[in-house]
């Protein structure tokens, strides 16, 4: 079992003294609840799980540590795993002080509506988790299981097409209400592994980039600038949307940029290896320059 | 007691939105939240919604003053928009207590916000009781709350399963009940059992406990997970903190206060760039210590209403009912 694997393999990293801190999963308050854990002692290690629900991205926790003496140990899934390769690609996080545990996924679950105990088998995957390609990791130290067969994905940009279809009034009505729900709570932003910017320009009130009155402008401002500014570093692992209160389609509009770029400057997934840079992240001759 | 058939509820609501501005739980497009009925409109009486009503009296965003300015000269002008009659239905009890503790802060202790009161003031609140927890998130009892009866409101309404059961909680409830009268029957009524919470935090002496905590290293362990985003603040039915910032075009502007949240790190940034809560650490602590500590030495009653939303949406669940639970395992020196 996973679980058993990942204990002994956090036990060993800590009794060696080769991380300090191990990030993984733990139950939380429900059965359905695994939340993430940072585990530094070994005998900590029991706790680590790994299940349905741990749909958590844990990379994102690598930016907590980037001035950590010593090394970091976290356990990544396919999506985890690509957005490492991001964040390596940035230079937020140097390869040599992390330790990457990887386990191929077999697709989160969704909590149960009512809580009442019942098979997880018949829960349904988690909509993140339905159009993922890449449930194998593709970066780490050393693999817990057998890779799983990636999913049949039929076309991931099929919502966005159907959305394309529609009139300009139309899409600017239906984004305008979502936006108008927007509460302005960043989970979005604060969960995303390509948000990684010292200072946030939203946080940076002096400047007023962003009025904090909520309200259809400023929520727009908000929810555009963030989309175009994980442009080609979107690594589709769709936490945006998993965790917003409000239960906006964050990645229709992730997506719709993903395809945009597709089509200028040719296929790319962010986060699948180290090598291929972000579109938008170097200049190349033949880019096109049509709005030049 | 005076009964009403959950069937003819939507019919007493087309009769009040007569005389006032009505807001109901509404379910429909996006998040649950308190909506304006119309007439023929569907309420949804089931469960909490997941926005609470503390936007009906402290809007996420208020204008609250408007300015020009002309050479030397220039005006300043209150903006306090009264709002009509209004009237919240289908509080439930965990909010109603939250109502309460805003109330402290904008109408106790020598100042009256009058943006607050002006519209606390022209709203008549009836509750709806539940018979046990709404949501698996869901621990009112453990803060005190009685999840069957709210009492300051104007009206209340026990779930007594097809029917509600009415109780006028003040003049105006009891007179309210009169004018709507041929709604209601006459019966003898008996009310459920209470279902059993899943969560049940105690929190008895966790205040003086606190007094003591507050270099513990719990909070450095508690705060590791935390991404710092507002959604707990924001989804808080009793999380009050403002910002007040402006717009100014011209020679005219306006200054409006908005929603602001101590998870955020810019909270409590000064203008010289110091930051006296720097990590996550420091404003974890201070969210539970706010809620579970200052908050009751100020007012005498928890800045919690058990309402279970904070849980229920944090991206990594961070649990306030488990660090209640640690907090009484800590073994002070």
């Amino acid at each position: 079992m996973i679980t058993e694997k990942m204990r002994a393999a956090a036990k060993e990293l800590l009794e060696k003294g080769e991380v300090e801190t191990v990030i993984g999963w733990e139950k939380g308050t429900f059965w359905y609840n695994s939340t993430p854990a940072f585990i530094s002692k070994p005998e900590q290690a029991d706790r680590l799980v790994f299940d349905e629900f741990c749909a958590n991205n844990l990379a994102k926790y690598l930016l907590d540590y980037r001035n950590a003496d010593g090394k970091i140990a976290v356990f990544v899934k396919g999506c985890d795993a690509r957005a490492v390769n991001r964040l390596l690609q940035d230079n937020q996080v140097k390869r040599e002080k992390v330790y990457l545990i990887g386990i191929p996924c077999p697709g989160m679950k969704e909590a149960p509506k009512t809580g009442a105990a019942q098979d997880t088998a018949s829960l349904p995957l988690l909509a993140k988790c339905q159009s993922c390609a890449t449930p194998n990791p593709v970066i780490y130290d050393q693999l817990l299981g057998d890779p799983v067969p990636a999913r049949e994905v039929p076309n991931r940009f099929a919502g966005v097409e159907a959305l394309e279809a529609k009139g300009a009034d139309e899409k600017y009505e239906r984004w305008g209400k979502l936006f108008s729900e927007c509460i302005r709570c960043y989970a979005c932003r604060n969960v995303c592994p390509a948000c990684n910017c010292r200072e946030c320009a939203f946080d940076a009130n002096g400047l007023n980039w962003l009025g904090k009155q909520n309200n259809l402008q400023e929520n727009q401002m908000f929810n555009i600038t963030r989309a175009m500014h994980v442009a080609g570093r979107c690594i589709e692992c769709g936490e945006c949307e998993r965790v917003c209160p409000m239960g906006l389609p964050l990645m229709d509009i992730n997506r719709k940029i993903i395809k945009d770029l597709n089509e200028l400057f040719g296929s790319y997934d962010a986060g699948l290896n180290l090598e291929d840079r972000p579109p938008l992240g170097h200049y190349k001759l033949d880019d096109p320059e049509k709005f030049m | 007691m005076k009964t009403i058939a959950k069937s003819k509820v939507s019919a007493l609501l087309d009769e009040i939105a007569k005389e006032f501005n009505l807001l109901v739980p509404t379910s429909g497009d996006g998040a649950s939240k308190f909506a304006p009925y119309t007439p023929g409109s569907q309420a949804s009486f089931d469960g909490r919604t997941l926005l609470p009503p503390k936007d009906v009296f402290f809007p996420q965003t208020e204008k609250m003053y408007k300015f020009t300015t002309d050479g030397m000269a220039g005006s300043l002008e209150t903006v306090l928009e009264a709002p009509k009659h209004q009237m919240l239905f289908g509080v439930r009890p965990c909010d109603v207590k939250s109502i309460h503790e805003l109330d402290h802060v904008f109408l106790t202790k020598g100042f009256v916000d009058e943006f607050y009161q002006s519209k606390r003031d022209r709203t008549f609140l009836v509750s709806i009781g539940c018979n046990g927890p709404a949501e698996p998130t869901c621990f009112c009892q453990s803060m005190g709350v009685n999840p069957q009866e709210a009492d300051a409101v104007d009206v209340h309404l026990f779930d007594l399963g097809s029917e509600y059961g009415a109780a006028g909680k003040s003049e105006n409830g009891e007179a309210f009940l009169q004018k709507y009268a041929s709604f209601f029957n006459e019966a003898d009524v008996q009310l459920p059992a209470v279902a059993e919470f899943a969560l049940n935090p105690n929190v008895e002496g966790i205040t003086e406990k606190l007094q003591q905590m507050f270099d513990h290293p719990l909070w450095e362990e508690v705060s590791k997970k935390c991404l710092g985003c507002g959604a707990c603040t924001y989804l808080c039915p009793t999380c009050h903190c403002f910002d007040i910032s402006g717009r100014v075009a011209g020679n005219q502007g306006f200054n409006f206060r908005c929603w602001d949240s101590c998870m955020f790190s810019e909270y409590t940034r000064m203008a010289g760039g110091h930051n006296p809560r720097p990590s996550k650490k420091e404003r974890v602590r201070n969210r539970f210590l706010h809620k579970l500590q200052y908050f009751p030495e100020r007012y005498g009653d928890l800045l919690c209403t058990g309402c279970g939303r904070c849980l229920s949406k944090c991206p990594v669940n961070i649990d306030i009912t488990n660090i209640i639970k640690q907090i009484r395992e800590v073994e002070l020196a």
